[in-house]
């Protein structure tokens, strides 16, 4: 791609961008939120068109106007979110896409090539099970085989794996190592560092629209990268613990819960803990362990069938999530941009609708006020507190939601992965500031991620889950990470 | 084999300009209509006739004046449904069960002779009466429709349409039994005494009375979508329900609240239809209607939902259907005339808002390429 160049209103999203990508690498894409990643993929998938500059595949230029364009010529892109018909079976949502058996595939045949590939990832799946049934990692996995069966030269890995757990994304890196073997592509955009360090043969940085540098990735220390990445504010960055919380006296008491899951059966079995004022109690675990259930239920989102949930000493266990919020209870839900956020509606619009905001009768001038200094306080990226929410990059729009409910919990943060879709420099930024208000504020912190470097700059007290029941509870400083880690996978 | 030629549909990326879909849906559908009537006249009724019956339907204001009003009345309703993704398809029975208590309180109510008789102050009570109930009415039927909605997520598209039928019926089954007037035996109600008819500037259908209505109407819907919590609940419901579930907001009530306000303005047309057009209820109602509540969605998706375009699309379609009136009068066509025209532009518009969202392309395959 030859001196991309790409305006959105107001902004310059790409400033004559150049970017060489061979066969048979892995080449990583990194940059903070906003810093014009997706564009540059999106144009290279045909969703945008550049204003300036050209796209060279094998020596000629090509123009890639539509997704269908650049399918065509073999680049095939795997996003954030699977785009998945829940109503048919994998094999059918697969043929959905594919031209080269035409109006009348064998399913019989595309099934045994989905089942061969499902087993080059090292999984046994059935190609006949409905989608909705599937977990999003094996959705993700359906995804790349789609693009497989495409007969994908250059894949375009838009944060998909981003998400994964560990263990799961290290499998998907051995399928693209796999893949970029056997001569293909792979373009792989992402905001984490370890991420590109783990899978990626070369690393390209963005930043505000700019090609900082392309490196290999055996020249660079991590520290490289982040300051490439993040200029000053690399100073920023530091795994270390954040200051202690004072705790005292007890906030939120879950005593036994038992929660049912999506699909039947208990995916919490009676957990107890005991969340206290001035502290944040992390919950370490490995995603789809029951913490989203219990998280939901304690916010009165999902009945709870046996067990108590006390607030402030009253019994809240069947209380409604109204009367949570009326409470001083802000919660960041897991896949934000589909619970969190509406992203059709203005920014102050998504404040609004929180009933500690308005009730009633709305007061857009005091809404209005609250919007101009969450984006001042949180430096979020937007044309106005009137700007429909949709026009924010990714990062943007999680900030919109983690300030307006750090502004909520005036008592208690309930909050599921709350820094997962910010870049290094953002999330540690979030972080400490949910720190300092659980200490300034004494609020209560109950936070569960995926993540263990948040969970030990963040936590006072740190639980594990694991198949729906917490296996160990250790205060933050006396806790082990290698303890931690058997714990969740045990 | 391969079909030499494919079609792709791909998302449109911006969408484009709202204005684009009505106005080439009008364009479209016009042409439509005047090929349909002229087929359907056998040659006789010329592009040309069409066109001048559509001229002079637009430059008769004082014969739209009246279904303008009761047009906008609609939409207004149906924006405020329709915001929240619920398709209200129920105007016709909450105009009718409207309809229906308006002619009781005139006519059945055992108030309704004194108040008559009771002067000025007397009539003026009554029809304030014959409004407030009206809409009460609209109200009632559109909230029962939103039940099985709210609780059993019942997809209110065939609930609100057949509870027209069921609202017609009950109107069908008074008209026939203890409402029928004896004097000459039609089936139908005695008209209504004219004390109670809205009084229009003559010469034209223009009724101070209905515009006061429909001004109160705009602006409280306006004030009801902006500044209150339910009218923002509800714009966010047609966008993104969950983020209601997560921030603690009851989402069946505000399904509740969206379809019976729907229905409250809405039921306000069957006092107004009753007491400016027909005078009484005539059996079988079903095929007496003037199918404001159908017409009404098409002008509340002319507007593109946007409560200010609702006036222009009501007065377009009002237009378009006074032409169809006029050239119905001059000889072209039958009684389906009218509907030829709003059919077209529903049926182009329907079309036409995939190109809206989403871009077809037609692939020509070269061979061997």
């Amino acid at each position: 791609m030859r001196n991309i160049t790409k305006r959105f209103p107001g902004v310059v999203a790409l400033d004559r961008v150049n970017l060489e990508v061979y066969p048979g690498t892995i080449h990583a894409l990194l940059g903070e939120n906003g810093a014009g990643k997706s564009t540059l993929v999106k144009i290279l998938y045909g969703i945008y068109t550049p204003d300036e500059g050209v796209i060279i595949l094998n020596g000629r230029r090509v123009i890639i106007s539509s997704p269908i364009d650049a399918i065509n010529y073999g680049i095939v892109m795997v996003s954030q979110s699977p785009q998945l018909i829940d109503r048919l079976t994998i094999a059918e949502n697969i043929i959905l896409g594919l031209k080269k058996y035409g109006y009348y595939a064998p399913v019989k045949l595309v099934e045994r090539e989905i089942s061969k590939l499902a087993e080059e990832f090292g999984v046994k799946i059935d190609p006949s099970t409905d989608t909705w049934k599937l977990s999003y990692t094996q959705k993700q996995m359906v995804e790349f085989i789609r693009a497989m069966l495409l007969g994908v030269k250059i894949l375009l890995i838009d944060e998909a794996l981003t998400y994964l757990p560990i263990e799961e994304r290290r499998r998907f890196y051995k399928f693209i190592k796999g893949f970029a073997e056997r001569g293909g592509t792979v373009l792989l955009i992402t905001h984490k560092i370890p991420e590109a360090m783990e899978a990626a043969d070369k690393i390209t940085v963005l930043r505000r629209g700019r090609v900082v540098k392309t490196v290999e990735k055996t020249e660079v220390t991590i520290d490289d990268i982040r300051r490439m990445m993040f200029g000053e504010r690399s100073k920023e960055i530091t795994y270390e613990r954040l200051p202690p919380g004072a705790p005292d006296g007890e906030l939120l008491l879950v005593e036994n819960l038992w929660v049912e899951g999506d699909f039947g059966g208990y995916a919490v079995q009676g957990v107890s803990l005991k969340v206290r004022r001035g502290e944040v109690f992390a919950i370490a675990g490995v995603a789809g362990n029951g913490q989203k259930e219990l998280l939901q239920a304690i916010m009165g989102l999902r009945p709870i069938r046996k067990g108590k949930v006390f607030f402030e000493g009253e019994d809240i266990t069947h209380r409604s999530t109204y009367y949570l919020r009326l409470k001083g209870v802000g919660y960041i839900p897991d896949l934000p941009a589909k619970y969190g956020v509406s992203i059709e509606n203005t920014i102050i619009e998504n404040i609004a609708v929180i009933p500690v905001y308005a009730r009633g009768f709305i007061d857009w001038d005091k809404i209005r006020s609250l919007a101009l200094k969450l984006i001042r306080e949180y430096d979020i990226k937007t044309p106005s507190p009137e700007a429909p929410v949709k026009y924010l990059s990714g990062g943007n729009i999680m900030k919109v939601l983690v300030s307006r409910e750090l502004n909520t919990a005036t008592k208690l943060l309930v909050a599921y992965n709350p820094t997962r879709a910010l870049d290094e420099a953002t999330a540690i930024r979030v972080r400490r500031i949910i720190k300092n208000k659980v200490i300034n504020d004494n609020i209560g912190a109950l936070i569960a991620s995926e993540d263990l470097d948040e969970i030990f700059q963040i936590a006072d007290t740190i639980a594990v889950m694991n198949s729906g029941r917490i296996v160990g509870v250790f205060p933050a400083e006396k806790a082990k990470r290698e303890e931690i880690e058997h714990l969740m996978v045990m | 084999m391969e079909f030499p030629v494919s079609m792709v549909i791909v998302r449109r990326v911006k969408p484009l300009p709202y204005w684009i879909v009505p106005l080439l849906a009008l364009l479209i559908g016009v042409a439509v209509a005047i090929i349909i009537l002229y087929g359907m006249s056998g040659g006789k009724t010329t592009p040309a006739d069409v066109l001048y019956a559509i001229r002079d339907g637009f430059l008769q204001p004082h014969l739209l004046a009246m279904s303008f009003a009761f047009l906008s009345i609609v939409g207004v309703g149906l924006v405020v449904s329709f915001k929240g993704a619920l398709f209200n398809i129920g105007g016709e029975g909450q105009i009718y069960f409207g309809a229906m208590l308006a002619v009781w309180a005139a006519m059945f109510a055992p108030f309704s002779a004194s108040l008559i008789n009771g002067g000025p102050l007397g009539v003026a009570a009554l029809k304030t009466l014959m409004i407030v109930l009206s809409a009460l009415a609209g109200a009632f039927w559109a909230f029962i429709a939103s039940l099985p909605r709210a609780y059993l997520q019942l997809d209110e598209v065939p609930v609100t349409l057949m509870m027209n039928y069921i609202a017609y019926y009950i109107v069908d089954i008074l008209v026939r039994g203890p409402w029928h007037e004896r004097k000459y035996g039609y089936l139908r109600t005695e008209t209504l005494p004219e004390k109670l008819w809205l009084k229009t500037i003559s010469g034209t259908t223009f009724s101070i009375e209905v515009y006061i209505l429909l001004i109160i109407v705009f602006v409280a819907a306006y004030f009801f979508l902006k500044y209150t919590t339910p009218g923002l609940y509800l714009r966010v419901l047609g966008n993104n329900p969950n983020l209601l579930r997560s921030s603690g907001i009851n989402i069946k009530l505000i399904i509740m609240i969206a379809l019976t306000i729907s229905g409250l303005i809405i039921g306000l047309v069957g006092a107004g239809y009753i007491a400016g057009r027909t005078h009484n209820l005539s059996y079988p109602v079903e095929e007496k209607t003037a199918n404001y509540g159908y017409t009404g969605i098409l002008v509340a998706w002319l507007s593109m939902l946007e409560l200010i375009a609702v006036p222009i699309a009501a007065y377009i379609i009002a237009a378009l259907y006074n032409a169809g009136i006029n050239m119905q009068i001059a000889g072209a066509g039958g009684a389906a005339t009218v509907f030829v025209f709003i059919g077209s532009i529903l049926v182009t518009y329907t079309a036409l808002i995939t190109i809206s969202e989403y871009k077809i392309k037609i692939i020509v395959k070269r061979r061997g390429g």
